[in-house]
């Protein structure tokens, strides 16, 4: 085997790792069931996922542009893949903890490289079974399509990952070897982010922007009244889709064959360019990475007792420090509920213009706003919650240190409680923006607003308990980046799911609203979810020693 | 005063990392706890301190029991773990005023002891520094000076020389002393036998979970041969057991 590939299963073994128990006969036996859980999950999600692209296959095909939907599933998982690698390279590169073990050992600098790229690669794969597989497979099953369809997706699934998170690494080792110069790797590393995000952002803008000009509306409506021609848009997006859909749809072996060669080529390129020329600058960045660290401040005037708080403010204000001093969490667990809803509306107001957005009013305000819209609005504010992984890892990010919370003279109850908080607060932000632009496009009641956010804030409070027990059964302590436990964590799936089936009542009850006034509806999801809030809490309170259980 | 009475635990079904451990560590002395890698000592600081529940028995600190009453027992006890890294993007200020919130410490008295405590292990300079920024040492006397500045009656330290430089050994050992002198306790786990032998008044060697030997140093040498040195002494309870 070669060293490459020993030092990739190395580093996807850590950072995959799982719970580790001292009570081995506990974790045997709670294995299969966790196998089990882990399936009805899983199931889960591809059945939502199977659902909604059944749906969205039926629309295009009544419009004869159902191939699109094979260019828009590659786009998402390309747009999936540069979001999540933006976030993840700069970690897994440059801020795990084993760097300073394997620096010493005998390897070639390609070979340490390469190896950390594969884990980021990999990673990436098991994001594409549920956003690229999933959507893909329901469409080769409603199309009834053979060989010929599948095998030159999985290639695709396999090779389009490639060359993105090669240029994304590339630019993030561009960045990172000025570390040298900076004082404060942390600052460092997170303003290294946000430019990174910056780019990619101003990227899609520019390809939306190009697009637009590139398409006139004569063309559009040419396109639309030809079958199947609509995909020709998403082709033009990277390099190597183009050649992808071409695989895909292509109804000969040898075309097929062709395509693919032409993927393989620019992919193999770029991976041999990227091994030459990250040589020369990885270990720049790591040099600087690992010894500039924080200016040790020597002030002459230290203010040594701060004003008396009260002990939540002073614990949920030490949860807050930690989130926003350290770059990893802030990036996944603050700014998403923050930046995400936000990100949306400026980009569909960006790729849609003028008339489209006041068409879409006009829809809008002709819709009942007591009924189906409140429910949407809450359904929306429940899609953005899924990202905040505040209350699902607020054991897990204390690692090893999570036991400070057993010695320390303070109910568990209560550090429970203070622990959740930030998680309600970051969504709070989310359903003031969904609100405030719900206001805006369809300009609903003061009152309804009202209704919609009391209703949002319980929903927002059972579930950030319910997140915080299922990381408090399951933490991960054991972890050598802070983001193995914001990213590489099964239990990340759990808000998803909770969101997801949030969406779902919410989807129930808007079929009844037609039957029962809506503020009757409204006050039936605001009672479940109260109930649930209140049975957590007494779940909580009543249990707080076992549920501790698996800190040590 | 901390009191183990009877107490075991068990990670692995019929292997017992602690078997029936009864000790006491009285007020007013030193106590330092001994024994080789995996032999317990960790698994037994973490029951006194709330951390692990024991499967049987039962652990009080000044007659308050960690498993009944553990907010009122864990008041009466400063804690230092064997990892220094805890709260690495808290200042070492705003770490101290956290813990002297927690643990209740008026205005006056958390400014008197940030301020005697941090001088006194050198670390005053650094206090608006955040913790990961600290070397190993530095981190290990923010920790301790955390775990003192409530003054609890009992200390209990795990592995506390570790990483500290010898002045500040020096200091934390003469501490210990002065602690012990106005009747209070101190129990610490080391590795360091002649630390052991110069400062506790007595000890407890644990091995395979079990207490093998509780006493001075002078009843262990009295109970053993007389003119073997002590890290022989050690190496012959713990390998004879």
């Amino acid at each position: 085997m070669t060293n490459t590939i020993l030092l990739t299963i190395v580093f996807l073994k850590s950072s995959l790792q799982r719970i580790q128990s001292k009570y081995y006969e506990d974790a045997e036996k709670n294995k299969s069931l966790r196998r089990i859980v882990y399936i009805i999950l899983f199931a889960f999600l591809a059945g939502i996922i199977g659902f909604f692209s059944s749906n969205i296959i039926d629309a295009l095909e009544q419009s004869n542009q159902e191939t699109i939907f094979i260019g828009l599933i590659l786009f998402l998982v390309l747009m999936v893949t540069v979001i999540q690698v933006i976030f993840s390279s700069i970690n897994i590169l440059y801020f795990t903890k084993d760097t300073e073990s394997i620096l010493p050992l005998p390897l070639k600098p390609y070979q340490i490289i390469l190896a950390r790229t594969n884990v980021i690669i990999i990673v990436q794969y098991f994001i594409e079974i549920i956003v690229g597989l999933i959507p893909l497979a329901v469409y080769g099953f409603k199309m009834d399509l053979g060989p010929m369809y599948y095998v030159p997706v999985i290639i695709t699934l396999i090779l389009l990952p490639i060359l993105p998170i090669i240029l994304i690494s590339l630019i993030v080792m561009i960045l990172m070897s000025f570390s040298k110069i900076t004082k404060n790797r942390n600052k460092f590393q997170l303003f290294t982010t946000f430019l990174v995000l910056a780019v990619a952002i101003a990227f899609s803008i520019a390809m939306v922007k190009i697009d637009e000009q590139s398409i006139s509306d004569a063309q559009m409506a040419q396109m639309m009244s030809k079958a199947n021609s609509m995909i020709e848009m998403i082709k033009g997006y990277f390099p190597t889709l183009k050649y992808s859909i071409n695989a895909i749809l292509s109804n000969d072996i040898m075309t097929m064959i062709i395509e693919f060669v032409k993927v393989v080529g620019i992919s193999l390129v770029a991976y041999i360019v990227y091994a030459i020329l990250s040589q020369k600058l990885y270990f720049k960045g790591l040099v600087g990475s690992l010894f500039s660290g924080e200016n040790k401040k020597k002030n002459k005037k230290i203010k040594l007792g701060v004003k008396r708080k009260n002990i939540g403010r002073m614990y949920i204000g030490k949860e807050f420090k930690t989130l926003l001093r350290n770059p990893v969490y802030l990036v996944q667990c603050i700014l998403p509920a923050v930046l995400l809803p936000i990100l949306c509306i400026v980009l569909i107001a960006i790729s849609l213009d003028e008339a489209t957005i006041n068409d879409i009013l006009n829809y809008l305000s002709q819709i009942n706003a007591d009924g189906v819209v409140l429910l949407a609005i809450l359904g929306i504010i429940q899609f953005f919650s899924m990202i905040t992984y505040i209350s699902i890892t607020a054991i897990s990010r204390d690692g090893k240190n999570a036991v400070f919370m057993k010695y320390i003279p303070l109910s568990l109850y209560k550090q429970y409680i203070y622990k959740t908080i930030p998680n309600i607060i970051m969504n709070l932000f989310s359903i003031v923006i969904v609100l405030a632009v719900s206001k805006y496009l369809v300009d609903i009641s003061i009152l309804n607003m009202i209704v919609v956010f009391v209703i949002a804030m319980i929903m927002n409070i059972a579930q950030s308990f319910l997140l915080l027990i299922v990381d408090l059964k399951r933490p991960k302590l054991q972890w050598n980046s802070e983001y193995a436990v914001v990213k590489q964590n099964f239990n990340l799936i759990f808000p998803m799911v909770f969101s997801l089936i949030s969406i779902g009542i919410l989807a129930l009850y808007a079929e009844t609203t037609q039957l029962i006034s809506v503020y009757i509806v409204l006050g039936m999801i605001a009672a479940i979810y109260l109930l649930i809030a209140v049975l957590v809490n007494i779940y909580m309170y009543k249990r707080q020693n076992e549920l501790a259980g698996k800190i040590e | 005063m901390i009191e183990i009475k009877n107490v075991s635990k068990s990670y692995v079904k019929d292997v017992k990392s602690v078997d029936s451990l009864n000790l006491e560590i009285k007020n007013g002395e030193i106590f330092g706890f001994l024994g080789p890698n995996g032999a317990g000592k960790t698994t037994t600081i973490r029951m006194i301190t709330g951390i692990l529940e024991p499967d049987g028995g039962d652990i009080l600190v000044d007659g308050y029991s960690i498993r009944s009453n553990p907010i009122e027992a864990k008041k009466r006890f400063g804690f230092v773990p064997d990892n220094p890294d805890i709260f690495l993007k808290l200042k070492g200020i705003e770490y101290l005023n956290f813990l002297a919130e927690i643990y209740n410490v008026p205005i006056e008295k958390r400014v008197e002891r940030i301020e005697n405590l941090t001088k006194k292990f050198e670390i005053y300079q650094n206090l608006n520094s955040t913790i990961e920024s600290y070397s190993h040492g530095m981190r290990q006397k923010i920790v301790i000076c955390g775990a003192l500045i409530s003054n609890p009656k009992n200390w209990i330290l795990d592995e506390p020389m570790t990483g500290l430089d010898p002045k500040s050994s020096f200091d934390l050992k003469e501490m210990m002393r002065e602690h012990t002198k106005k009747g209070n306790a101190v129990f610490f786990s080391t590795h360091i036998l002649d630390v052991a032998e110069r400062l506790c008044d007595r000890v407890g060697i644990i091995n395979k979970g079990k207490l093998v030997f509780v006493g001075t140093f002078e009843e262990m040498k009295a109970k053993f041969k007389e003119e073997t040195s002590l890290e022989e002494l050690f190496l012959e309870i713990t390998e004879n057991d």
